[in-house]
């Protein structure tokens, strides 16, 4: 009897997210025991957590090499590439978002333990994002994302923008939640169920079910839109990202993106193939709509963390684009495949670009102009090297991992459905808005060698590593990409 | 199938009523001859300092969140409760992982002073 | 379409829930717009009583009517200047209400669309608590999402602390 029961419930599968979890909870009672004067203790433990997951994400990478996929707890979730390549990417994230708060958060007085706790809550919820083969879950998952990211967007509570990032964030994102829960609820009255395996064989078994179904499916996509930024859902983004800690709206803007794509590309593949060209279309147009406003308007910006937000925007859109191409199975694979890999060289660009921007904030928010980065080209030039590589990426610059993610992206979209003029249009706006935005990354760059200035910037060791890290990484999906690629093909879902 | 809802209603139904009675009785039987004086708030006889509505301590807010989250802690275990015996060993252990993680939460609020109202 | 007590009820408890929603929207003094919610969450108690759904209709009441009705009153009282009638600041409420108008059209029609006129699929079975249980804790059920709501509560529960004392 006791061994059934383990084997369907299969802990294994979803070790990683167990041992966060666990670890959360022990960090949060260590916390309270811990002196207020060391709590960076708190910040190396989380750190441990965090590379505890890694490892056993590590041994599961060999494990499913083999296996191909899980379910666990009777198919509740699912354990396949996607959702290990995603969690890779979530892990990584989250061990970057506890470096850069290292030194960020004493320096501006903010320090406190609860901090890593809430960051390994909202990894939790990320992971299981990326796993969840059920809407319940989709929907447990979303909020734990969200929550703890409410509350660290308002960590510099002193601060007013801080806290109107942080009562924004909340407001919005909950109303986006009901139009989640009410789409959930449509589903289910629809199709008789909430497992995604299920709502497919319901959909195409009984047409009655369809209109009701498609409804709940667009509302199912507006609130995970909201998630991942897309227009017209992005209005809280610029707010939020530059009234934030600027180590959460690094972590965010990475993680809560990723986390959002993963729950929207496996309910999308999984739930809806009977209605794939109506959503396929949906989400063409609005990835067009997400290119245009995000690139055109961050061309104004003078703010780096609001430059960021918009580019934030602009790229959600080139990554939708590769989810509309998931429409045709055939082509699913490569789509996704162009989905995570970007996702992946976007992570890895973001972070080391607010890497910069932190190193040059002063310690009291103030600092994180576009004007700020006068000269760092000669104080910093190792630094202005990396920021400038990250800009040449985020714009889609050969030798970077932008560019190849890029290339996928309009490969799979261009092969999606042969000859749609729709798709052709928006792989057309999106070659358009990556020359649109050279103008404003390569403004920073511009600002960092060609005008004078201080170019001061505070460059610890924790900063110095991320850097080192995410500019070698941006680099290598650039230059021999193949590995990565061939990696995130295999990310298949099951 | 809905009787049972009947003694409810008829309380909902005599609670407005009553409420209704009780109001307009007073509306019509009692004098009302007002002056400022008399629609001053009462501060126990003398005249009043300040605005009649304050702002509360946060403290309040917090009690009411913490309040939710066990309220909400609650109901998930009301369903199984229901069926304790049935489910056995197993259904203790999976409870039982739930309560210890909201437990691990009370330590934290506890430890945190939240519950202290000083 | 014959006129039952169950009909009546429904029609008082809808105009309880729609009346109370328009009361929170149209009410520029604050504090009377919680209490209109308060009586649109009772009738949304009171349809779920009408879906046979006794237990859902007692959370509503002990947590959204008893809890969560309380706690916006006391966040309204917590905030300084907002008591009292307020201006309006919404200066985009006729787009709102257009788009609101259209989702509901939508959403009725398809509701419609898909239910009108047809039978209860299945009656509801009287022991539903008892099968919530059993699904809530069982591995193939929703042992997942329940254990992950205790994680959720626990992370707001910190998030509640770390809001309110600084």
């Amino acid at each position: 009897m006791q061994l059934p029961i383990l084997e369907s419930i299969n802990l294994m599968a979803v070790l990683p997210v167990l041992i966060i979890a666990g670890w959360a909870c022990v960090l949060l009672v260590f916390d309270l025991l811990i002196p207020r004067s060391r709590k960076h203790w708190t910040a190396w433990l989380a750190l441990v957590g965090l590379l505890g997951a890694a490892v056993a994400l590590f041994f599961q990478i060999g494990h499913f090499a083999r296996l191909g996929s899980e379910a666990a707890f009777d198919g509740m979730v699912t354990v396949d590439g996607f959702s290990i390549f995603l969690q890779v990417v979530f892990v990584l994230t989250a061990i970057v978002g506890v470096l850069l708060a290292l030194d960020y958060l004493p320096r501006h007085g903010i320090e406190r333990g609860e901090y890593y706790v809430l960051l390994l809550f909202t990894t939790i919820g990320m992971m299981i994002m990326s796993m969840a083969a059920d809407l319940i879950v989709v929907f447990v998952a979303l909020e734990l994302l969200s929550i703890p990211l409410y509350i660290l967007s308002g960590f510099a509570g002193m601060r007013e923008t801080s806290e109107e990032a942080a009562l924004k964030y909340f407001l919005l994102g909950a109303f986006a939640s009901s139009f989640l829960v009410y789409g959930i609820a449509l589903t289910y009255g629809g199709t008789g169920t909430t497992r995604l395996t299920g709502i497919a064989q319901a959909v195409t078994s009984d047409a009655l079910n369809l209109p009701l179904t498609t409804v709940g499916m667009g509302l199912l996509l507006v609130g995970l839109g909201f998630k991942v930024a897309a227009v017209p859902f992005h209005m809280w983004t610029p707010d939020v990202y530059q009234g934030a800690p600027t180590p959460v709206t690094a972590f965010m803007s990475v993680g809560a993106k990723a986390g959002g794509f993963a729950a929207l590309i496996r309910v999308l593949v999984t739930a809806f193939p009977a209605i794939a060209s109506e959503w396929g279309t949906l989400i063409a147009v609005i990835a067009g709509l997400t290119m245009l406003l995000g690139n055109i308007v961050a061309i104004s910006q003078s703010n780096i963390k609001r430059m960021l937000a918009y580019s934030s925007i602009a790229h959600a859109g080139y990554i939708l684009l590769a989810v509309a191409a998931a429409q045709r199975s055939e082509n699913a694979s490569f789509a996704i495949g162009a989905v995570v890999f970007y996702l992946l060289a976007y992570a890895l660009t973001n972070l080391g670009a607010f890497t910069v921007a932190i190193a040059v904030e002063r310690d009291d928010g103030t600092g994180t102009e576009i004007d700020d980065f006068a000269g760092l080209g000669k104080t910093r030039p190792w630094m202005a090297l990396a920021m400038a590589l990250f800009m040449l990426s985020l714009t889609g610059m050969p030798i970077s991992g932008g560019l190849v993610g890029k290339v996928f992206v309009f490969q799979a979209a261009l092969q999606a459905v042969p000859g749609d003029p729709l798709l052709l249009a928006v792989v057309i706006i999106g070659v358009l808005t990556s020359v649109v935005s050279a103008f404003y990354y390569l403004k920073v760059i511009m600002v960092m060698y060609m005008r004078e200035g201080e170019g001061k910037a505070v460059l610890p060791l924790a900063l110095k590593t991320v850097l080192a890290a995410t500019a070698f990484g941006t680099l290598v999906l650039g230059i021999i990409p193949g590995p990565v690629f061939q990696m995130a093909q295999r990310a298949m879902l099951k | 199938m809905f009787e049972q809802y009947y003694p409810i209603a008829v309380l909902v139904l005599l609670a407005t009523v009553l409420s209704i009675i009780v109001v307009f009785l007073s509306r019509i039987m009692g004098p009302r001859r007002p002056t400022p004086k008399k629609s001053a708030p009462y501060e126990s006889g003398m005249s009043p300092i300040g605005p009649a509505v304050r702002r509360l301590p946060i403290k309040f807010y917090l009690v009411a969140v913490l309040f939710i989250l066990f309220d909400i802690e609650v109901i998930f275990l009301l369903p199984y409760a229901t069926l304790v015996r049935e489910l056995g060993v197993y259904g203790l252990i999976a409870t039982g992982i739930f309560v210890f993680i909201l437990t691990i939460g009370l330590v934290y609020e506890w430890k945190k002073g939240a519950l202290d109202w000083e | 379409m014959t006129i039952t007590p169950i009909t009546i009820a429904f029609f008082i408890m809808a105009a309880f829930t729609l009346g109370g929603s328009l009361g929170v929207v149209t009410n520029r003094n604050l504090f009377h717009a919680a209490l209109y919610l308060v009586l649109a969450l009772f009738g949304v108690a009171g349809l779920f009583v009408l879906l046979e759904a006794p237990f859902l209709a007692a959370v509503q009441v002990l947590v959204y009517v008893g809890a969560i009705a309380v706690l916006i009153t006391i966040t309204i009282m917590v905030t300084r200047r907002i008591m009292g009638v307020t201006e309006s600041v919404n200066r985009q409420w006729p787009l709102a209400a257009g788009v609101s108008a259209i989702m509901a059209i939508t959403l009725g029609f398809v509701v419609l669309d898909r239910f009108a006129g047809k039978l209860p699929v299945a009656a509801v079975p009287g022991d539903n608590i008892v099968r919530l249980g059993e699904a809530l804790v069982n591995y193939d059920a929703y042992l997942v999402p329940f254990e992950v709501a205790s994680v959720l509560l626990l992370a707001a529960m910190i998030g509640a602390i770390v809001v309110a004392r600084e």
